[in-house]
């Protein structure tokens, strides 16, 4: 579509892949909202979840007197942590439930993109990654030069680069404390 | 100094009653103000995408390649999360979950920005 309103653009398949990504994933967080973000059951759950992560938090750094004391804040401590588990997993649950709805839209768009694009290179790797990334990055291409990019490795990368920071601008992104948050938090799964 | 900036967190936390204090834009370049855990990891997440953007975009028109240029970008965006907190916030990075915690945010977010920026410029220039 793009490529057809500007031809001497060699920005414009690869622009058109990151612009119908921002789309999907704005989409993708409305029907979110929709489904889950705006219940009660959600913010009940995150709330818990903030509450209990801040309650350990200031459990684990403050520091026991007698020896007595440190066993029983132990206690505590397992106890706070066992709730928060079960409510990071009753959430993940509940953020499951609706999540089919928006797997279904991104299947939709992934074919139509697949359709638009297959064959062709929309973008340009700047080194060769290494073999197991290739099968993605050199999906359904021609020729063998490893640094052409297909869709479906661009589109993945825009989808994780936009969604997660639109989750995070929008305050959609999963509580600190809730299982799943580390050095590489994806966006949140149940909802992309 | 460790102590004051010690007490100073725990006084915003006290005070906190479960609400976040209302963020202004003087904060980020104060090293008194005092500072909540999830709103320095989002101050922190976004100076990181904003990194990468730039650089995902300056090294999109310009001709690098290889592997070694995402290794680059890491030290550049950690090199300034660690002076921002430690250098201009003055913030004792113990009360914050340490070091890692704080460098960590918006990591692979940026990553992938980087990575988008790059190869979608690089591309215009074949």
């Amino acid at each position: 579509m793009a490529a057809a309103l500007f031809p001497a653009l060699k920005y414009s398949d690869g622009l058109t892949v990151f612009g119908i990504s921002a789309c999907t994933a704005v989409i993708c967080e409305a029907i979110s909202w929709l489904l889950i973000y705006r219940t009660a059951s959600y913010k009940s759950l995150k709330s818990t979840i903030d509450k209990a992560s801040k309650k350990l938090e200031t459990m684990k750094t403050t520091t026991e007197p007698s020896l007595a004391t440190k066993k029983s804040k132990t206690k505590k401590i397992d106890r706070v942590e066992s709730s928060l588990k079960e409510s990071s997993r009753d959430l993940s649950l509940f953020k499951f439930k609706s999540g089919a709805v928006v797997a279904f839209v991104l299947f939709i768009v992934f074919g139509f993109m697949n359709n638009l694009f297959e064959g062709k290179a929309v973008a340009k790797l700047p080194f060769v990654p290494v073999r197991i990334v290739q099968k993605m990055s050199h999906r359904g291409l021609q020729g063998e030069d490893p640094t052409d990019c297909s869709m479906a490795f661009l589109y993945f990368l825009c989808s994780i680069s936009i969604r997660t920071n639109l989750q995070k601008f929008l305050g959609f992104s999963p509580p600190r404390g809730a299982a799943g948050a580390g050095l590489f938090p994806m966006p949140d799964p149940k909802t992309s | 100094m460790k102590e004051r900036k010690s007490a100073k967190f725990n006084q915003q936390q006290q005070h906190q009653n479960g609400h976040l204090s209302p963020f202004k834009l003087t904060k980020l370049l104060d090293p008194e103000a005092s500072w909540d855990k999830d709103q320095l990891g989002d101050v922190l997440h976004w100076i990181r995408q904003v990194v990468a953007l730039v650089c995902g975009l300056t090294c999109g028109a310009l001709p690098l390649v290889g592997g070694i240029w995402i290794v680059v970008f890491l030290i550049i965006s950690s090199g300034i999360i660690y002076g921002y907190y430690a250098m201009i916030l003055k913030i004792d990075e113990e009360d914050f979950g340490g070091h890692g915690t704080l460098l960590q945010e918006g990591l692979f977010a940026s990553i992938t920005v980087f990575l988008v920026h790059l190869s979608v410029g690089r591309f215009g220039r074949y």
